[in-house]
């Protein structure tokens, strides 16, 4: 204090400048920890928080940016209508039915190729490189390729069919194809992304597990069942999960490969609210879609937090 | 030890067996893009015979060609491309000190966040279609590279903090003390010390980061109406031919799509299957 007295003003403002400086720089812990946290915590806030405030409340709105028409508040009217469309019934059944199908598909086709890469090879990267391609290929690429697998005339798969005697389905004429040849290509593009954790938890297993059942004298399928399968549950659930709720959010497959035709016998949830929006510009109804998508997803979310938590 | 593996009977670990399945793994794996990369080069009336032929007979770069004069596929690329740095960029930074508040910064509530980062994680973006559009036409940022980079940074955000998190629990205490008793701020710490030693985990959640933003579709297809702001996946979507779906351009373009990303994953295999197995979230 008696240093400061005797300093100049001038030295002694600086000094305090740099002072805050300092504080500035080098703040207090907890100071820190909200500064660092700030910007994650905005850009969730425009992105998510925000807008789920926003959502819920144009849900109960009557919002259409063709009619001219101001926002006016309808209580629940966009849901009353929501219980009365045929459309919407028909995309929440075949999105629930994509899920039913896709999720353990991806999952038995997944551990099966997980099993096959869990081999000893000589060569990790082929067989590496083949689950990872599938899954950085965007959806919509995949859609696409397998749009032209399926081509009633000059796809592969009516060739390989023809070869075996089957021919002529045209895949993409009938609900039940379409329907077939979007879970098909669903399946394929998810289940490498099921393999890999599933081979990450194959690897996890000791060895000496095996060695103790062969002394013991169990055989592979008893191994496979009673070792294999327990121990790979968690790595199990987790990619059950995501996968879950990703199949419930289907969009960019059956979109690239049938647009939702025949018809709307394709489409899904995640289209019809796209399609409200985006096409029809009916905002309203397109948030009360999503909300019930909404609710949906939550559902599983807190299934799998609770999961998540007893696992650990 | 080495007794009893000898005494394992082999299982499927006969040479020629071996083989048939990695060829079986390999032909599920690549069999697609393969496909899509001979269809790009038979010209366009070799894919009009019947039966169809499955190797090219006579390659062409002639479907290329014009993928990109017949569509702006150059402007798809780079618009695809300048999105997916820009919000791999921001994903990084923000990610970067959230996870370094979350791995060394005595905080309230740790566990809660960290839950509230997986829950975001999950969350179902397609149900955000309608408040994100009318937000981004409110701050006039439809048909710009921004209306795509703030949403798909979220995307990637959880994934990425939890990555880093786990890396930067990993580096010794002390190299951050000696640095901040030779003056180093806390700041100062993190980027010269803890950044730097977790460049593999860095990277890691980048790639992912920028993958995730590579393949997005509803949004690009929701936000940017304007052809010229297309991102690729859009792009080549919506090519429309006069009187049929343009396979033969469409497949050269997807090709040309397919590429940067394969590159990216051939180089970086190992990084990309630890950082998916450690946190992975895409399907």
């Amino acid at each position: 204090m008696a240093v400061a007295s005797n300093t100049s003003p001038m030295i002694r403002k600086s000094e305090s400048a740099s002072q805050w400086w300092t504080r500035w720089l080098d703040p207090s812990e907890r100071t820190l920890a909200v500064l660092l946290l700030l910007p994650a915590a905005l850009l969730l806030s425009l992105i998510i928080v925000y807008p789920v405030v926003r959502l819920v409340w144009t849900s109960f709105q009557n919002l259409s940016l063709t009619s001219g028409v101001p926002a006016k508040f309808s209580g629940l009217e966009n849901y009353a209508l929501m219980l009365e469309d045929p459309i919407f019934w028909e995309a929440t059944w075949n999105t629930v039915l994509i899920t039913l199908i896709t999720v353990p598909g991806a999952l038995v086709f997944g551990l099966a190729l997980a099993l096959m890469a869990n081999l000893p090879f000589k060569r990790k990267w082929p067989v590496r490189l083949s689950l990872l391609i599938p899954w950085a290929l965007p959806l919509s690429f995949a859609g696409l390729i397998f749009a032209w697998f399926f081509h009633s005339e000059y796809g592969v798969v009516n060739d390989i069919l023809r070869r075996v005697g089957i021919s002529g389905i045209i895949w993409f004429n009938s609900a039940g194809w379409a329907f077939a040849a979007i879970c098909l290509t669903i399946i394929w593009k998810t289940s490498s992304f099921m393999a890999l954790i599933i081979l990450a938890g194959l690897q996890t297993i000791p060895r000496s597990l095996y060695e103790a059942a062969d002394v013991d004298g169990a055989g592979r399928l008893r191994q496979f069942f009673e070792i294999t399968l327990p121990l790979l549950k968690p790595a199990i659930v987790v990619a059950l999960i995501f996968r879950t709720i990703t199949a419930l959010q289907t969009f960019d497959i059956p979109f690239t490969m049938t647009r939702g035709g025949p018809g709307t016998s394709t489409s899904t949830l995640a289209m019809y609210i796209h399609q409200n929006t985006v096409d029809f510009l009916d905002l309203g109804y397109g948030s009360a879609l999503a909300v019930v998508m909404f609710a949906i997803s939550m559902c599983v979310t807190t299934v799998y937090l609770r999961m998540i938590r007893t696992k650990g | 030890m080495a007794s009893t593996m000898s005494e394992r009977p082999p299982f499927l670990t006969g040479t020629p067996l071996r083989v048939l399945v990695g060829l079986v793994l390999v032909v599920n794996g690549m069999f697609p893009a393969l496909w899509i990369l001979f269809t790009s080069l038979k010209a366009e009336n070799e894919l009009m015979l019947k039966p169809i032929t499955w190797l090219p007979h006579a390659p062409t770069l002639a479907n290329y060609l014009r993928a990109f004069t017949d569509q702006p596929l150059l402007l798809f690329l780079f618009n695809s491309f300048m999105v997916a740095i820009l919000s791999t960029a921001l994903t990084l930074f923000i990610s970067v000190l959230a996870a370094y508040a979350l791995a060394r910064l005595h905080i309230r509530g740790r566990d809660l966040i960290l839950s509230a980062i997986i829950a975001v994680s999950t969350f179902p973006l397609v149900t955000l279609l309608v408040p994100l559009f009318e937000i981004m036409r409110t701050l006039g940022l439809l048909n710009t590279w921004t209306s795509l980079v703030l949403p798909y940074t979220v995307l990637s955000l959880p994934v990425c903090t939890l990555i880093l998190v786990s890396f930067f629990e990993g580096i010794p205490r002390d190299l951050e003390n000696s640095a901040m008793i030779d003056g180093c701020t806390r700041l100062g710490a993190l980027f010269k010390i803890v950044v730097p030693l977790s460049a593999p985990g860095v990277f890691t959640a980048g790639i992912l980061a920028f993958v995730n933003s590579w393949d997005e579709f509803l949004l690009a297809l929701s936000f940017n109406s304007n052809p010229q702001l297309r991102t690729l996946p859009v792009g080549i979507t919506l090519y429309q031919g006069e009187f049929a779906f343009p396979w033969p351009v469409i497949s050269a373009a997807l090709v040309v799509g397919i590429v940067p990303v394969a590159v990216l994953i051939v180089i970086f295999q190992e990084r990309v299957v630890s950082g998916l197995t450690s946190g992975g979230i895409k399907g």
